[in-house]
């Protein structure tokens, strides 16, 4: 087991810097640098940058070197533990990111406890009542929730909140609260601007999770070993939740490589539309702008966080599932 | 080939321009009914307060807000009289003198968008500024400006007393200072600013005594008081991040210069806070919107910047402006602008009554609605029109050799004029600005004193198709094919021209592209409009690969201090007249392509008239805009509108509010309504 997670992470580690070299490559790619995207910036603000101050710019951001020079001084400050500066916030990358991710991590967790607690018993509940009302209620409510794009359902809910409840439109915390220090009052404050976000962000994926959880168990429940569980004398609870249930958890398993990074950058469409300070709407402006350091080191850390969680997933399922075996024992 | 597949796309872009057509015909009815009330109420008359320059009417004493007396009380501030000097710049409040108190609130989109608190909150603290009007020059921060030898040399006298908000003296040193080590520092500005040059030529700044500073310049510039009021490199702090301004704080900065603390000390500070260089943390440290503790002349200043959700400022307990009745503005306390991360939360906002005073990224197609939740949002809206002749305009780029028959068409002087005839302006003012905008050329408004007279405003500004038609047919163009478009002359096929487009701006260019294809069919022009992206758009420009070019030209009312969108003047722009002709300008006609005779004329007086009285000026810019509507390099469709930050919302019981104000980048407006004066009625 020591020797497959080891050759695992060095797996990882390649992969990482391999993503380093594709991220750095992809924010190149687009026309023009971070330069000409503030010439276009402030002229659509109706004022002008002049040539001579454009040159000026590039020379001090280093934006005229060859890309490989440009790439290995990014790195070379990478292993320093330093990931620059963002050219648009003019702050390190590491302040910029760091005060929103957890505000993201929040986000993003709320929306999948939601979408857990909601869609495993409600899954467990379709499959082992299968085509009753209840089944085909949860069906139906299911099918919108996955039909509705949800930056749509953020639009409406903004809509009405403004219309029908006066409420203050978009953002995590209330205008008295945006810079006041950590107290138990704003977090209240944030605690009731959350439930909307995580609702709007969480219902596609319980939609998604309900119809995984009712097909699998739907397998299991058919076969010899469920049978022999009840002809045990066990309790029909016991019998579905200690047998089936944990094994038709392995899909939810195996997608925590994509759940780590969707914690960081699921929401940007919803976070766009709603004003929500979290890493999304930071990762586009980084890209639109061709802010290098900020834009490659959020990419960079999206791909450590599918990496890490592609690891977590393999060790997890080894431990959920005991029919799966590692090669090498 | 070509022709097989692009048959069927066309008819999708068809059906899709005809329900952006039906979509935006809707709106324009429901507007309609909204704008009942009459374009007049929302356009009201152009206002704003005065700087009284008179010395025999400024007030004795001075009083201030009561929070900075219980400070002075308390012994931490000197009194208030000492703070201001002996020289105060006072301003006549266009209502009346109000009451101290309250918070300013309003919107950003982060923090590129810098401007926003350059316009509200910064005084505007430039040496010059124009009047409420934007055409006179007024001194500003500078106590008077006195010219000598002809033009070549300005003598800059500076207000007795008056102090950087950490209260050191603000005196000749800092222009000094700025001019010797900013300025001339190889690393800070690598390349100098055309602000501080006539005819190619840099001038020198040089200390007289401690209030008197001397501008000098090899020939002579008078047009320099008009830098020193536009958004000039030589325009105040705001030009700090880039090592510009005219004056930096001297006391404050030599800590991060390596000419007074030394390289290896200088290093060792750099490295301490993360900066890539010494010549970033310098300009980082000079950065108004950026850092707190940067001491600066502006009435407010940032306490919390720019790069953080809320960007805040405060009242400065040393700014120099006071009121006639002698009280230290500004009226209110605080301004905080918080980071929207999109335009449609921003305007929602708005529309909810978040915002006290915004105008800035408010979109005039959202009109109706907030009209609409005036009285529940408790603010009222009003329109700025600007006084540029364009809000949207289409550059012909006279450099395109891509394909020389579009070439020889663009270098044509009727065909650009018949082009600029098949436009039906109407249509689009009523469907884009709901009415609020005028048919137009690229001429600015009537009461510009650069105007060259009414026979301009509609000169080839009109819709005549027969006419167009007919001016084709006689250059060339009489043949078309079966569908109605004109034939090249030679022989490839349809004549087909591109317009390059930019998508997300206040004024929807694509949309209105589309409908002047529409109307181009009638003229037999097939015109292909096409949206990119913004960097694209620049990268295109400048390497001329762009055919025709939307965009406004905001800022050319004032054509000498903002000639982009008048001839062709900046490479980086996102449509130009001629990216060739730009070199060939500023290379002083050793690169790039000789522009051709009118062009150049165009050119040679813009340049004279930085060297010759005001009064020959104003003549050089009629004739300026005279060859520029006769020759429609550019053409005009609809200016003087609001859809550039010209719909603004105001809480009703904000008092000495405009009800109309001079719109423009370089009255950095509302700073030119002096937002100083603004306070909050009871």
């Amino acid at each position: 087991m020591l020797g497959y997670i080891g050759r695992r992470a060095l797996l990882a580690i390649f992969t990482v810097w391999a993503i380093s070299v594709l991220a750095f490559v992809i924010i190149q790619l687009p026309p023009g640098d971070y330069v000409t995207s503030y010439i276009a910036q402030m002229a659509s603000m109706g004022s002008v940058v002049t040539d001579e101050e454009a040159e000026n710019l590039r020379i001090q951001y280093g934006l005229g070197q060859p890309i490989y020079v440009q790439y290995y001084k990014w790195v070379k400050l990478i292993v320093q533990g330093n990931f620059g500066m963002s050219m648009e916030w003019r702050r390190p990358v590491t302040e910029v990111i760091g005060e929103r991710l957890w505000l993201t991590v929040v986000v993003s967790v709320s929306a999948l406890f939601l979408t857990w607690v909601l869609a495993l018993p409600i899954g467990i509940y379709s499959a082992v009542r299968q085509y009753s009302v209840g089944d085909y209620l949860a069906t139906f409510i299911g099918f919108v929730g996955l039909a509705v794009p949800n930056f749509l359902l953020a639009l409406v809910l903004l809509y009405l909140g403004f219309t029908l409840f006066n409420a203050h439109i978009g953002g995590l915390f209330s205008p008295d609260f945006q810079d006041a220090p950590w107290s138990p009052a704003r977090a209240w404050d944030l605690a009731t601007h959350l439930p909307i976000p995580a609702l709007i962000l969480g219902l596609a994926g319980t939609a998604q999770q309900i119809r995984i959880m009712r097909a699998n168990l739907l397998d299991e429940l058919r076969k010899p070993y469920v049978v022999t569980a009840r002809s045990k004398g066990l309790s029909e609870a016991r019998v579905i939740l200690k047998y089936p249930v944990r094994v038709a958890l392995n899909p939810f398993a195996s997608t925590i490589g994509y759940t780590l990074p969707y914690i960081v950058s699921g929401s940007i469409i919803v976070s766009l539309v709603l004003g929500l300070p979290t890493v999304g709407p930071l990762l586009l402006k980084a890209l639109i702008a061709q802010d290098m350091f900020l834009a490659g080191t959020i990419v960079l850390l999206l791909g450590v966080m599918t990496v890490i969680g592609t690891l977590i997933s393999d060790v997890l399922l080894v431990w959920i599932d005991p029919r799966i075996r590692l090669e090498d024992t | 080939m070509t022709q097989l597949w692009r048959t069927p796309r066309r008819g999708t872009l068809r059906s899709r321009l005809t329900i952006a057509l039906l979509v935006a015909l809707l709106t324009a009815l429901v507007a309609a009914g909204a704008l009942a009330q009459g374009k007049s109420a929302l356009i009201g008359k152009l206002e704003g307060p005065e700087v009284v320059a008179d010395p025999t009417k400024f007030p004795k004493t001075f009083k201030e807000a009561p929070q900075l007396a219980e400070q002075v009380k308390a012994g931490k501030l000197p009194p208030v009289a000492e703070r201001i000097g002996q020289d105060p710049l006072v301003i006549k409040p266009l209502h009346e003198v109000g009451r101290y108190g309250g918070t300013w609130r309003g919107g950003f989109t982060g923090p590129a968008d810098f401007w926003n608190g350059f316009r509200c909150c910064s005084g505007p603290d430039h040496l010059m500024f124009w009047d409420y009007t934007g055409d006179k020059v007024m001194p500003n921060l500078a106590r008077s400006l006195e010219m000598q030898d002809g033009g070549r040399t300005w003598l800059v006298h500076l207000r007795r007393g008056m102090k950087w908000s950490d209260g050191k003296p603000f005196t000749a040193d800092d222009f000094v200072f700025w001019f010797e080590d900013v300025y001339r520092n190889k690393d800070l500005v690598p390349t100098p600013t055309a602000a501080m040059a006539i005819n190619g030529k840099q001038g020198e700044i040089q200390k007289v005594d401690a209030q008197t500073v001397r501008f000098r310049f090899p020939e002579p510039y008078y047009m320099l008081p008009d830098v020193l009021a536009g958004s000039t490199d030589l325009a105040g702090q705001w030009g700090g991040y880039k090592g510009m301004g005219g004056f930096a704080p001297a006391h404050y900065l030599k800590q991060f210069h390596p000419k007074y603390v030394g390289q290896a000390e200088l290093d060792r500070k750099v490295k301490e806070a993360k900066f890539d260089s010494w010549v970033r943390m310098f300009l980082f440290k000079n950065d108004w919107a950026l850092n707190p503790e940067l001491p600066v002349l502006s009435p407010w200043k940032t306490v919390t910047p720019i790069n953080t959700p809320t960007w805040t400022l405060e009242r400065n307990p040393y700014s120099v402006f006071v009121d006639t009745a002698g009280n230290q503005l500004p009226y209110i306390d605080r301004v905080v602008l918080t980071l929207a991360e999109n335009l449609e939360v921003l305007n929602l906002r708005a529309i909810a009554g978040e915002y006290d005073f915004q105008q800035r990224h408010l979109d005039l197609g959202k009109l109706p609605v907030f009209i609409e939740n005036q009285a529940k949002g408790g603010y009222k809206v009003y329109l700025d029109p600007g006084d540029y002749g364009g809000d949207m305009i289409i550059k012909f780029n006279l450099n395109y050799d891509a394909d020389p028959e579009i070439a020889k068409w663009f270098n044509t002087a009727d065909f650009r004029r018949a082009l600029a005839l098949g436009i039906d302006r109407d249509q689009i003012n009523e469907t884009f600005w709901l009415g609020t905008g005028t048919p137009s050329s690229v001429v600015p408004a009537d009461s510009n004193k650069y105007n060259p007279g009414p026979q301009y405003r509609r000169m080839w500004a009109t819709l005549d198709v027969r006419k167009a038609n007919e001016m084709l047919d006689k250059i060339g163009l009489a043949k078309k094919d079966t569908e109605g478009y004109r034939l090249r002359s030679d022989g490839k096929g349809r004549l087909r021209i591109e317009i390059m487009t930019l998508g997300g701006q206040f004024v929807q260019f694509t949309q209105i592209s589309e409908m002047i294809r529409e109307q181009w069919k009638k003229i037999g022009i097939d015109l292909v409009v096409q949206e990119v992206e913004r960097s694209l758009a620049l990268k295109r420009t400048a390497a001329n690969e762009q055919q025709l070019g939307a965009w406004n030209n905001d800022g050319s009312e004032h054509l000498f201090t903002f000639p982009l969108h008048v001839f062709p003047f900046e490479l980086a722009a996102v449509a130009s007249s001629g990216p060739l002709y730009v070199k060939w300008f500023h290379s002083a006609g050793t690169q790039g392509k000789e522009p051709e005779p009118r062009m150049r004329e165009l050119m040679d007086k813009w340049k004279k008239a930085f060297g010759v009285p005001e009064k020959e000026r104003i003549q050089l810019g009629k004739e300026i805009w005279k060859i520029a509507a006769e020759e429609v390099y550019i053409i005009g469709v609809i200016g003087m509108g609001p859809a550039s930050m010209g719909v603004r919302v105001v809480k009703a019981n904000l008092g000495n509010i405009p009800s109309r104000q001079y719109n423009s980048p370089d009255g950095k407006t509302p700073g030119i309504s002096r937002p100083v004066t603004f306070y909050w009625k009871k």
